[in-house]
């Protein structure tokens, strides 16, 4: 099927998404809370686009809308970049204390609000929760709603289901996530693990529930090495060099 | 269409309205002490007893007691009223004239509700049998015509029929959207997955809009068969009807209503001995206001958290549980018997071009005759407020009637004359909604019912995107400034851009239309903002921290009405001298300027 | 006093698993499990949570996102006495946020909140449905109509007077 991006001819399969058929032409549409490995939430709306079926014009998200019929879709127009510029303005406002948004706020020349708290980086992009869900641990959702809604565990309390692989953290692209890592413990959502020690190199990479987390999920006897993903990485490496 | 009570003379009816509201007023008492009265009574010339009823929608006069064959009906009645109604009434045959239904304008007195301004102007299709059966009943139904348009489309017509029916007679969406509901079940019927669901949106939200429970709660059978006939015209086998679980009648009845309707055989398997096996099920909501969105309520029914999710592939083709799904709200539900039994050419000849049959609005507010109206779709603002609703109430000055909800928006006194159907009001920058009609006079401030509506939606918006999410608490700390005086003329415009972001592109149609209040109420009384903002006054003294109230020498007459009524003490005065407000003590409720009967009460 | 406690609880415990247990273990009876607990403890104690996701085997997460999600659960005990004030737009313009703000002098409790002594717990809801009495508060499920400052207060003196044994029933 025949899509036009930002002018240009694009044959696409029918129910791909238009963020993915951009991206695969090398269009660039910004998104904040899209992960190729979770699929589109629909949740930043940085990535809306607008669609034209015939002479009906409209905005949709891209990283949701499936083509099933021709359309043209522009990716950059003055109001898209209004509700972007908005969107960056919301979201600054919201967590000031990120980096990542502090940038943006700055590069898209936003209008002048004072954040409600100095002290957030959160920009509710969910991601981290898709990560917990796509670990299967399950330890984290989105709680409450409206204004006030979040990301926690259940009663803001440790979680039995946390094994602190810390994929959430790994994910987030604001850093809102806080992992401290002392003295061979891993602290992370209210909760310490006593992490494992890479047997070659001595430095410190992961916490015995995910080892047990692993095994299970592998279906495995036991995990065999206590590796860092590191030394993993040069002894495979190795291993094969020496097939060769 | 509409069908007069089958007046049976051997045999002669009191029906006691138990809506919501008469309840509230005390009409259960009322009920109990007719049956007790009537219970064993062997002076009467005919049989006589006593029935609970629905809502009648005269709210304001409640509790409702209608005597029936005689066409009697009786306002405000007390428990203490009873046996002068059995001695009077049913024993003697006379009026008990001090409980008819009074005319606040003319002071005259009407018999028969019929008769009454209030009713004249109506014309019910979906609240037909409301307030003239026991919705416990399933004869009171049968009796007007109940599932005798089931019969019909399941013996006489094929499915397909039945949707072109539907189709023809040009129905849209009662909840809120306005979308042809012939064309979802069409584009459902039409799918390839042949398991299909139908669903009930009883998930009625909006502050100030009762009329889904209502029916609900007054004839749940309209619901049910209007459900079926749609399983059988688009071939599904399973219905749900999601409502609201503080509606606890409206549960009880509508629990009743199924299992009475499976004892007919009108649900379960082989329906009129037909291919047709349909079964429905009841959800009761969470108390999530976006849970009226199509998708959010999916997810709600399959246990979810109430989120929606981007409709670019319709719920008619995947919604419940990934398979193609009709939802209508209650309304819409309620006029498919209708429009199966009388045809499609017949219901499409009430209403506007664009919007056929009628609408049913919860006239509320500074209205006199506050309640439950239901009008063909072109009626009049004007018509419904002044002649249906009796005008503005204490004689104040209408200012502006609020449509649809949080998702509508507030027109002023020179749309009036305005012909309300889905197409005009949207293009007034409102909507229909599920017909909340809020009435507001001068002492309504129009910043405040803005900062309201978007108060409200920022605790139910469901927090998933960003727009909504955020937009409306940044419109919120807006409008709150505002109404502190604290406001500037910078605000406005970042509410204007804001408020067109969030349009364009938040998640659903609550985000959606969330800006409506407010772009509203910026384009009909920018000047109240104007006058928060440079002059940090709210002219209609509700806004606490820039109101001052003042007694009008030249008008107070010292009747001393507001020094009895402030709950402060903040009033002092000698009778028949001019009374005072001491500032210190005001709290600034208002009750002042509410109970002046000689507007002497201003806001400086 | 102890004592009294725990066999309170087992009983509490054996209530919360015949109601869990009436539904099927599906994931759609959530919502139905949860209003059932809240109406039989009246609020949804950490481990009626717990028994629930048991039940129907879904993550305490999915659980406790639906508990605070939806407002017709709550995680803490309500009051002794629960005023619902009706913030309902009808209601609204008719002064109910004066009632809401009067309550708050009289209680020092607002929205969603209890008083330290368990008596009052103050809630608003949307629409009762009963526009014609606006503004309407409910006390214990008691409706009272047009409610003015003046009569507020009678009303919470009316139930600040009544000993604890006295309304159990409700």
């Amino acid at each position: 099927m025949k899509v036009t991006i930002d002018g240009i001819e694009i044959e696409v399969e029918t129910g791909k998404t238009i963020l993915e058929a951009a991206r695969e032409a090398g269009i660039d549409i910004p998104t904040l809370c899209y992960s190729e490995a979770f699929g589109g939430q629909g949740v930043c709306r940085m990535c809306m686009v607008e669609v034209k079926t015939g002479n009906r014009k409209r905005f949709v998200a891209s990283c949701t809308y499936p083509i099933t019929g021709e359309i043209e879709v522009q990716t950059k127009t003055p109001e898209l970049e209004e509700i972007r510029r908005n969107i960056i303005t919301l979201l600054y406002r919201r967590a000031p204390n990120s980096d990542l948004m502090k940038k943006l706020y700055q590069d898209y020349s936003c209008s002048e609000v004072k954040g409600v708290d100095p002290e957030e980086s959160c920009i509710m992009c969910r991601l981290c929760v898709k990560a917990c869900e796509k670990v299967g641990a399950n330890a984290i959702s989105t709680v409450l709603r409206g204004t006030e809604k979040r990301v926690s565990t259940p009663f803001d309390e440790e979680s039995p289901e946390c094994i602190g692989c810390s994929a959430c953290a790994d994910t987030c692209p604001t850093g809102a996530i806080r992992v401290v890592e002392e003295g061979g413990r891993r602290e992370i959502w209210h909760k310490s693990f006593e992490m494992l020690r890479c047997e070659k190199c001595g430095g410190y990479y992961s916490t015995l529930p995910v080892r047990e987390h692993v095994t299970e999920q592998l279906e495995l006897d036991y995990a065999d090495d206590s590796l860092c993903p590191n030394c993993r990485r040069k002894k495979l490496a190795k291993e094969v060099a020496e097939v060769r | 269409m509409t069908q007069t009570q089958v007046n049976n003379p051997d045999k002669r009816m009191i029906l006691v309205c138990c809506g919501t509201g008469c309840l509230a007023n005390g009409s259960g008492p009322v009920y109990e002490a007719f049956c007790h009265a009537l219970e064993g009574n062997d002076q009467f010339e005919v049989e006589t007893f006593a029935k609970a009823t629905g809502c009648n929608g005269l709210c304001e006069k409640g509790p409702l007691v209608k005597i029936l064959p005689d066409d009697i009906t009786y306002c405000h009645v007390k428990e203490e009223d009873v046996s002068e109604i059995v001695e009077q009434t049913l024993l003697k045959g006379e009026l008990v004239n001090r409980l008819l239904y009074r005319d606040p304008a003319t002071k005259q007195y009407y018999r028969s509700h019929h008769d009454t301004n209030f009713y004249k102007k109506q014309h019910k299709v979906a609240l037909r049998n409301i307030g003239e059966i026991d919705p416990t009943a399933v004869q009171d139904y049968l009796d007007r015509d109940g599932y005798r348009a089931l019969k019909k489309a399941v013996k006489t017509m094929t499915p397909g029929e039945v949707v072109e029916e539907v189709l023809k007679a040009g129905l849209r969406g009662r909840g809120g959207g306005g979308f042809p509901t012939g064309l979802k079940w069409k584009a459902c019927a039409s799918t390839d997955d042949p398991q299909r669901y139908v669903i009930c949106n009883g998930d009625e939200g909006d502050p100030g809009a009762f009329m889904d429970r209502s029916i609900l709660e007054g004839d749940p059978h309209t619901v049910i068969e209007g459900m079926i006939i749609c399983a059988y015209a688009i071939g599904a086998s399973a219905g749900y009807i999601y409502v609201r679980d503080e509606y606890d009648l409206a549960v009880k009845n509508l629990i009743c209503a199924i299992e009475k309707a499976k004892k007919c055989g009108y649900l379960g398997k082989n329906i009129l001995e037909s291919d047709l096996s349909f079964d429905i099920e009841i959800v009761r909501g969470g108390g999530a206001f976006v849970c009226g969105e199509e998708t959010a309520l999916i997810n709600s029914i399959q246990g979810n958290v109430g989120e929606p999710w981007d409709k670019y592939v319709f719920p008619t083709e995947k919604g419940l549980w990934g398979h193609p799904t009709v939802i209508n709200n209650v309304e819409t539900w309620a006029n498919v018997p209708v429009i199966v039994n009388f045809g499609a050419e017949k219901f499409a000849s009430i209403g506007t071009e664009g919007s056929k049959g009628t609408k049913v609005f919860s006239l509320v507010g500074k209205v006199v005759n506050t309640g439950l109206v239901e009008v063909p779709m072109g009626t009049t603002l004007r018509e419904i407020i002044f002649d249906i609703g009796g005008g503005i109430q204490n004689g104040r000055k209408f200012k502006a009637v609020q449509t649809g909800g949080p998702s509508g928006g507030c027109i002023p006194e020179n749309l009036l004359d305005l012909p309300v159907d889905f197409d005009n009001l949207s293009q007034a920058g409102s909507m229909m909604g599920s017909g909340g009609l809020i009435v507001m006079d001068d002492r309504t401030c129009m910043v405040e019912v803005a900062r309201y509506y978007v108060n409200f939606l920022a605790s139910e918006s469901c927090g998933k995107c960003v727009p909504c999410r955020e937009g409306i608490s940044l419109l919120l700390e807006i409008l709150t400034r505002i109404c502190e005086g604290k406001g500037t003329m910078e605000d406005l415009d970042l509410l204007e851009s804001m408020s067109s972001t969030i349009q364009q592109a938040a998640l659903c149609a609550l985000g959606r239309t969330a800006p409506n209040p407010v772009l509203s109420t910026l384009k009909y009384f920018r000047d109240e903002y104007l006058e928060h903002i440079n002059n940090h006054r709210c002219p209609s003294g509700v806004c606490k921290d820039l109101t001052e109230f003042y007694i009008d020498p030249e008008l107070c007459t010292g009747c001393g009405r507001c020094r009895r009524n402030c709950p402060a003490d903040a009033i002092t005065g000698e009778k028949k001298k001019t009374h005072v407000i001491e500032i210190s003590k005001c709290i600034k409720c208002g009750e002042c300027i509410n109970n002046c009967k000689f507007q002497a009460v201003k806001v400086k | 006093m102890i004592m009294a406690v725990n066999s309170q609880q087992i009983a509490d415990r054996q209530a919360m698993e015949k109601i869990i247990n009436r539904y099927p273990p599906e994931r759609r009876f959530i919502l139905a499990i949860m209003q059932d607990l809240q109406k039989h403890l009246n609020y949804l104690p950490k481990e009626a949570l717990k028994m629930t996701a048991d039940h129907v085997n879904a993550p305490m997460t999915v659980i406790f996102s639906m508990a605070t999600f939806y407002k017709a659960f709550s995680l803490v005990p309500k009051g002794r006495v629960v005023l619902k004030a009706c913030d309902g737009t009808a209601c609204h313009i008719k002064g109910s946020n004066v009632l809401i703000d009067e309550i708050y002098s009289c209680l020092g409790i607002k929205p969603g909140e209890t008083t330290a002594d368990g008596d009052f717990s103050l809630e608003t809801v949307n629409c009762l449905g009963a526009c014609a009495l606006a503004p309407v508060l409910v006390a214990n499920g008691k409706v009272y109509p047009k409610v003015t400052p003046a009569a507020l207060r009678k009303i919470i003196n009316e139930y600040r007077g009544q000993d604890n044994d006295s309304n159990t029933s409700e």
